[in-house]
């Protein structure tokens, strides 16, 4: 079909039974999805109305853009809970520079690179010094938002006129927020199919030993995971800021929760370099969608959470029964 | 299949470098440093800090510190094991929403509704336990999970909004009262700290906790109930959690779903910054109490003086954080030293 699916049947840990169901993965999500929306559309079509559903789609469209990078991480291996604390600095600083009369290109470029750094000083310590993932990416989680929280004391930052929407009426604001998340899930899903560098990540997440020994350099490779998952955590601020006329400075606590939440509802190992991005993407929706959908039907919006851990459980504990099936 | 761990990247080679040395000078030498960084601290707040070595400020720092402290003890073992456990700060808020409601709600004396609330605990670890040991699923997204759904249950029990308050005398003197001069949660935390390093250190039970975490393969050949083992941490950190909510709610006098929250990051810190390894196998009570006394002087000290009163929160996390990524850096960089000797030592 495609080399990706050749490497990844080849790994030998994983029986061919065991590709059947992870093929069937990414299709299940999918269908559990297709299944509440088309009850949504017996039971209350009023959750169809195109505006409502473009705001909520918006409004969750930067968590799509850090999913995708934390996918990215994950499928390396590694794991980073920072990305909450990173998105609040980079906001910050970014609605800060804008209303010192920043143009907001400039100050959206500076927000990129800002994130970027940020996670390379991730990327450096889990790569560089070989330091576990989870462990490091807490302390700059705690760093970054401790930081913020010193410098900015709590401070929503007002945004000037012309910055919400990137200055555009807001239904098109809207439709180019969805249009930038939706470009950078379909950039990143091609190129880990269909680029070296994309393969790249799948070879050093299944094994960095024989990745090395093939060539690649894993340490490199990670890092540079990490560089982009700052970078588009950078992004995804910048497109957060756009929706609103101020920047609350607490803003991104538990993002990180979040996309690890969609990444693994959608398929995504945390054993690594498996997944895809179009797996993802309906987990990603199911999980957006879950919410507004259960209010629709009457269930009180404090459930919420539960609800959401919920789905967590089940989608591991299907994969655990499918991977011992595999196995067998 | 892979075996049960928080994340299965390439283990640090945790050992490798120390071999023919026994494992606890090494350690001896972490929890050295640790000492010396608390000692430090506490000269420095007495010097420069308004009333830090007081018997009022001393019991203040403790009853602020100890519910973190309990859940960074038994946190010990599961890491010990190789796993993690996310949930216990939801855990908290989950218990001390059905103790008030079982109080409130229900009529059942206090007595009698801790002791359910330590049933809750236990049962809601050994959830956790069933899905980790039972189904073999990765610990860090099983209690991912159950981070959300306990918080959410809580939530949804006391509908977003409600609290318990009001509690009886008998039961606010667990958080608040008194006892041979100490704090009661002094004591409950002693009694924790004793149980749990008699546990890791002196049962054959907490030792294979470790061999656990060393290596999973080795200890299933070993003939050890490596299922068995690894469930009971977390139905430990269950019971804790309970045992925890208590005394928050006894603390402040209130039961609200909002308890604890954020507890099990300053817990893996405590445990991380006490020297132990988050891949398993390596670690000590001794490391985890001197992490958690680290933090907690640091947290109440920067409070008691002056310059930076008004900033205390901040900079304590500011400082943990990165005081936790230099302890970090500092380990990478004398395992990198240690074997380079003995590379040069195998070569020469």
């Amino acid at each position: 079909m495609n080399p990706g699916r050749m490497m990844r049947t080849g790994t030998p840990p994983e029986s061919k039974a065991g590709a059947a169901t992870r093929l069937s993965r990414e299709w299940t999500v999918a269908g559990v999805l297709a299944l509440l929306l088309a009850v949504m559309a017996f039971t209350a079509p009023g959750f169809f109305e195109p505006q409502p559903l473009l705001s909520r789609l918006t409004a969750a469209a930067p968590r799509l853009v850090v999913t995708c990078g934390i996918v990215l991480v994950m499928l390396c291996r590694q794991i980073d809970i920072s990305v909450g604390s990173l998105f609040a600095v980079c906001a910050v600083t970014t609605g800060l520079m804008v209303s010192a009369h920043v143009p907001l290109p400039l100050a959206a470029l500076a927000s990129v690179l800002l994130g970027a750094l940020g996670g390379a000083v991730n990327g450096l310590l889990v790569a560089g010094l070989r330091l576990p993932s989870i462990v490091v990416t807490l302390a700059t989680m705690v760093t970054w938002r401790e930081m913020l929280r010193l410098g900015q004391q709590g401070v929503f930052v007002n945004l000037p006129d012309g910055v919400q929407w990137f200055g555009l009426p807001m239904v098109r604001g809207q439709w180019v927020v969805c249009g930038a998340a939706l470009a950078v899930l379909s950039g990143l899903a091609l190129g880990l199919r269909f680029l070296s560098v994309g393969r790249f990540v799948y070879a050093v997440g299944s094994d960095a030993e024989a990745a090395r020994l093939a060539g690649l350099h894993p340490r490199f490779t990670t890092f540079a995971t990490f560089v982009v998952l700052g970078g588009l955590t950078g992004m995804a601020a910048v497109l957060n800021l756009v929706q609103s006329p101020q920047v609350d400075p607490a803003s991104g606590r538990l993002l990180e929760l979040e996309a690890i939440a969609a990444a693994v509802v959608g398929g995504v190992a945390v054993s690594g370099w498996r997944g895809s991005l179009w797996g993802v993407l309906a987990g990603f929706l199911l999980l957006t969608c879950i919410s507004p959908a259960l209010t629709y039907l009457g269930v009180k919006p404090y459930w919420d959470k539960a609800i959401q851990g919920g789905i967590i459980l089940l989608a591991v504990i299907v994969d655990g029964f499918n991977r011992r099936k595999g196995n067998r | 299949m892979k075996e049960p761990r928080a994340l299965s990247s390439s283990r640090a080679p945790v050992g490798s470098g120390s071999a023919r040395r026994p494992a606890f000078i090494a350690l001896g030498r972490h929890e050295a440093i640790l000492l010396c960084v608390v000692v430090l601290e506490v000269m420095f707040f007495t010097l420069a800090g308004r009333n830090f070595l007081t018997p009022d400020n001393l019991a203040n720092l403790v009853r602020h510190s100890v519910e973190i402290g309990m859940l960074a003890l038994v946190m010990l073992p599961v890491i010990l094991t190789g796993g993690i456990d996310l949930s216990v700060g939801s855990l908290l808020g989950l218990c001390a929403v059905v103790f008030g409601k079982l109080w409130r709600d229900a009529g059942l004396p206090w007595e009698l509704a801790a002791a359910d609330t330590l049933v809750l605990g236990a049962l809601a670890g050994g959830f956790n336990a069933t899905l980790i040991a039972g189904l073999r699923l990765p610990p860090l997204i099983v209690t991912l999970g159950t981070y959300s759904l306990f918080r959410g249950l809580a939530e949804a029990l006391t509908r977003g909004t409600d609290a318990f308050t009001g509690f009886p005398e008998s039961f606010l003197f667990l958080g608040m009262g008194r006892w041979g001069g100490l704090p009661v949660q002094a004591w409950i935390f002693t009694g924790v700290a004793i149980v749990v390093a008699i546990l890791v250190h002196r049962t054959t039970w907490g030792r294979s906790w470790r061999a656990i975490g060393f290596s999973p393969e080795g200890a299933r050949h070993a003939g050890l109930p490596v299922a068995w083992r690894t469930a009971s941490a977390y139905v430990l950190v269950g019971v804790v959690a309970a045992l925890a909510s208590l005394t928050w709610s006894a603390r402040l006098g209130t039961a609200k779903a909002d308890a604890g929250t954020g507890y099990e990051l300053a817990a893996i810190t405590a445990v991380v910054l006490g020297g132990t390894s988050i891949f398993g196998g390596v670690g000590s009570v001794a490391g985890t109490l001197l992490g958690v006394v680290a933090i907690a002087v640091l947290t109440n000290g920067l409070g008691r003086v002056p310059a930076t009163l008004s900033l205390s929160g901040e900079l304590s996390g500011l400082f943990t954080g990165v005081v936790l990524i230099l302890a970090l850096a500092g380990g990478a960089v004398a395992r990198w030293w240690t074997e380079l000797r003995a590379w040069r030592r195998n070569r020469g």
